[in-house]
């Protein structure tokens, strides 16, 4: 139990600390939002607004100390205060309208990713030499070694625009009522194929190899020998022991690739104008929008902080040597 | 392994639901494509210019008194239906339109401007024109005459006052701060104003049950789905998806007109700021007029505007001015030489400032030193950065040092703003008149010292003629005497030259006329194209008809 309060203790450190790098980074940049704000209008509006968005924006010079006070506050009474990108909506609303999407696509993406590609590298590494160990493995960390934004570009070219199979972009039909119906659900699932199965592929190949690797080396181990000396069925020994053992590295992987579902997806999001987070993060970034920004990465903060604590809980199940430890 | 072995088949699943037939479009429905947008987020507020109300909020849902045309070079009466001036040209007074409602059934009155104008001098933020810098008071006389007192002589107001959006004084009375209030649900007096539809990806603008203009609009709605790059909104365009657009499109006339060429339609009037490469007149040798001049003179206008806009437009003229003001420019100042290619007497007017050839090739200051120019353009924006590589090859053939700097784009405009570059290219500022586009490149008043943040003339260049000129534009209506110290300041530019001007912007606009009629074309100019132009997008909503009953 000391354990699971120790590791605790840890994560609310690192929290602390993450959400005063999000309290400093942005203000190293350079420029103002209120400046790149006028900007964005390229003269379409007089120039005598500039001191008037100063003063909506409430840009205080006060000093940094009493600034990220006001922070820490704001953000203990869940204030994420107001978009400047989105003005005058509040970060909360702008941060909704992307986030269950996000969570639904690449979530996915990456559980399937991490599951299919799990399975193969425990089948490659089982039938070592076979076509799976020597044709697929290859192939897909060739694949997953293209940029990915042109693996992306090309299978909405293909598949979307050459084909058309698929949507070529949203996550819904704007004519679907949203709801829990079938044809809600069958839409949806429609336009999440090509985003989806982009991630997976271009993901796949990692998590293929990686359990390939862990596992040709638990099967070179005693216990593995042992196993099939007692005669046990080959199928028992390749996923109770062989595979249950040489999961820890690619679980706690697992770990990390889904707190970074939030803002992994970009790229995605941009190619096939999926409506998640990932785009926002972008747009934060260019209109400096501080808050926006601020917002976005305590959700992925904490979206990564409470992954790897569940990945950690994961391990001290599935590794006894954890448990002894503790 | 279970999980994967039951999500497969769901995969399979959704792969097998997928069939591409073409859904009916609801009739009457036209979709637009203006801003690009990931997801949409629900806010209409029309008085707050700093960004995020959805279009057209503030030309479309809402209406100002008058509107001005570019395409036309006038002003149509809208909300109001007429103006005049005092005698003494302290007090200008709107007569406004009679039966006007809001969408609520209630009547429009000249309290409802009178309280419009009184929201922008309580809150600083939304006075985005700067009227209150020359207006005393604003007061209703009477339920259709509204009348502005002046602290001073200042014609070019006019522009400003006309243009303001209005809102209805018995909803927004009620509203705690119109500074940060979204306004999700507007009640308004322009053609469409109620939120049939809104979801993040979709929503869509129904008539306005009690417009003004009987009969119209004949638009039955607006429909604007979120595509978050250039590149998805023309593959919409392109597709016949969306019905008006305002993209850059590369190649249009291959990619989308020769598509169908009986309905697809473009029309990039060269309405659009003028680009400018600007140099910093703070600094040696580009304090120099003789240098400025110079290097205008080394660049081949006519290459750089193939090459950095696909010949969308042309070089820019010695006056500056874009197309929208053809009525203002002299053409004796348009002919001069400083803007035309001549690399001779380019380096004839940097032998003559003094920067010498040195035995290296390269020209040399004051101080002996081969001379350097950072050329500093927007990382992303390519058609300038294509430009800027056109200007610093050009400059190189003279033995300048010139090197293209791209920045991000939040520490480019602070550079620019604070003065902290060489050389960069940039917009310039458009008015109903060429007054502010003047303003920001010649007066006085508006240049800062270095270090302080300008929201435009980032050259920092102030000519005492040019403020004598324009301070008597700002005391005249009549149009002669306008045309004729116009003029005079052109003739100022030219001979100053403050900053280089390199091409007028082209106005992005695209249609699709399968579904609808009406749009502006060259033949039919009536209001630019492009759906970002306000107040324009007012005239195009109430001018299209649907082709389907």
């Amino acid at each position: 139990m000391s354990y699971v309060l120790r590791r605790l203790g840890f994560y609310l450190l690192a929290a602390w600390a993450s959400l005063t790098m999000n309290f400093v980074i942005p203000r190293l940049a350079p420029g103002d939002p209120a400046t790149a704000m006028f900007a964005r209008f390229e003269g379409r509006i007089s120039p005598e607004a500039l001191v008037a968005l100063k003063t909506a924006f409430g840009f205080t010079d006060a000093p940094w100390h009493v600034q990220y006070v006001t922070y820490l506050k704001h953000l203990l009474t869940g204030d994420l205060g107001l978009s400047y990108a989105y003005y005058p909506s509040r970060v909360s609303e702008v941060i909704g309208t992307g986030l269950l999407w996000t969570v639904g696509l690449a979530g996915c993406a990456v559980v399937i990713s991490f599951a299919v590609g799990t399975m193969l590298g425990v089948l490659a590494a089982w039938n070592r030499g076979g076509w799976m160990d020597s044709v697929l493995a290859p192939a897909l960390a060739f694949l997953g070694a293209f940029p990915y934004f042109w693996l992306a570009m090309l299978a909405l070219y293909l598949f979307g625009f050459g084909l058309g199979w698929f949507p070529l972009r949203h996550a819904y039909s704007h004519d679907v009522e949203p709801g829990l119906t079938f044809s809600f659900i069958a839409d949806v699932g429609r336009h999440a194929v090509l985003p989806a199965a982009s991630i997976v592929v271009a993901t796949l190949g990692g998590w293929m190899l990686s359990m390939r690797n862990t596992m040709v080396a638990v099967l070179g181990t005693d216990t593995l020998r042992l196993a099939h000396a007692k005669g046990l069925p080959p199928r028992q020994v390749m996923l109770r022991y062989a595979a249950r053992n040489a999961l820890l590295p690619n679980v706690t992987g697992f770990g990390m690739a889904l707190g970074f579902v939030l803002s992994g997806s970009l790229l995605t999001e941009i190619v096939f104008s999926y409506p998640g987070t990932g785009y926002l993060l972008i747009l934060a970034v260019r209109n400096q929008d501080y808050p926006l920004m601020q917002g976005l990465f305590l959700v992925i903060t904490l979206a990564v902080l409470a992954a790897n604590f569940a990945v950690d809980l994961l391990c001290l199940w599935l590794d006894p040597r954890t448990r002894a430890h503790a | 392994m279970r999980p994967a072995a039951s999500l497969l088949p769901l995969l399979l699943l959704t792969l097998a639901a997928c069939s591409n037939e073409p859904r009916p479009r609801p009739p009457g429905t036209l979709f637009v494509s203006v801003e690009q947008q990931s997801a949409w987020v629900r806010n209409f507020n029309p008085l707050f210019p700093g960004a995020g109300s959805r279009w057209p909020t503030r030309a479309g849902i809402y209406e100002c008194l008058e509107l001005y045309t570019p395409s036309t070079g006038g002003f149509t009466p809208w909300l109001a239906t007429g103006h005049a001036w005092s005698e003494d040209r302290r007090t200008l007074r709107f007569t406004l339109r009679e039966g006007v409602r809001w969408s609520d059934g209630r009547a429009f009155s000249a309290e409802d401007v009178a309280y419009t104008f009184q929201l922008l001098r309580k809150h600083a933020a939304l006075d985005a024109g700067g009227v209150w810098r020359f207006l005393t008071d604003v007061r209703a006389e009477g339920p259709h005459t509204v009348a502005f007192q002046f602290s001073r002589l200042f014609i070019p107001g006019f522009g400003d006052l006309a243009a303001q959006p209005i809102v209805p004084r018995h909803i927004w009375e009620l509203v705690a701060d119109p500074v940060t209030f979204t306004n999700p649900s507007p009640v308004a007096t322009g053609p469409f104003t109620q939120v049939s539809l809104f979801r993040n990806q979709v929503y869509e603008l129904g008539r306005n049950p009690y417009y003004w203009q009987p009969g119209k609009p004949a638009v039955r709605a607006l429909r604007f789905l979120a595509f978050p790059t250039n590149d998805q909104a023309n593959l919409a365009l392109v597709e016949g998806e969306v019905d008006w657009a305002g993209n850059f499109v590369p190649a249009v006339d291959r990619t989308f007109v020769s598509k169908d060429p009986k309905h697809h339609a473009r029309w990039f009037p060269l309405y659009g700021s003028t680009v400018f490469l600007y140099p910093n007149t703070t600094r040696p040798p580009l304090d120099d007029v003789r240098v400025r001049k110079a290097l205008s003179m080394a660049l081949d206008r006519e290459r750089l505007v193939e090459i950095a806009m696909y010949g969308y437009t042309r070089p820019a003229d010695a006056t500056g001015l874009n197309d929208a003001y053809a009525g203002w420019r002299d053409a004796d100042v348009a002919k001069d030489a400083w803007v035309r290619h001549d690399a001779k007497e380019a380096a004839r007017l940097l032998d003559e400032a003094g920067l010498i050839v040195g035995e290296d090739g390269l020209r040399r200051g004051k101080d002996g030193l081969p001379l350097t120019l950072d050329i500093e353009v927007v990382g992303g924006w390519s058609d300038w950065v294509r430009a800027g590589q056109v200007v610093a090859r050009d400059l190189r053939k003279l033995g300048l040092q010139a090197q293209l700097r791209t920045y991000e784009f939040g520490a480019w405009q602070a550079r620019l703003q604070k003065g902290e570059f060489q050389l960069a290219i940039s917009w310039s500022l458009d008015g109903p008149t060429p007054y502010t586009f003047y303003k920001w490149m010649l007066s006085s008043a508006t240049v800062r010292p270095v270090g302080e943040v300008a929201a435009a003339n980032w050259q920092r260049y102030g000519d005492a003629r040019t403020d004598a000129l324009l301070e008597r534009f700002e005391g005249t209506d009549s149009r002669d005497e306008q045309q004729a110290l116009m003029a005079q300041v052109q003739r100022r530019f030219s001979e100053t030259a403050p900053a280089i001007p390199l091409f007028p912007n082209p106005s992005w606009g695209e249609a699709n006329s399968k579904r609808f009629t009406g749009f502006p074309s060259e033949a039919n100019p009536y209001a630019r194209l492009s759906p970002h132009a306000e107040p324009d997008s007012l005239l195009v909503l109430t001018t299209l008809t649907p082709r389907e009953p």
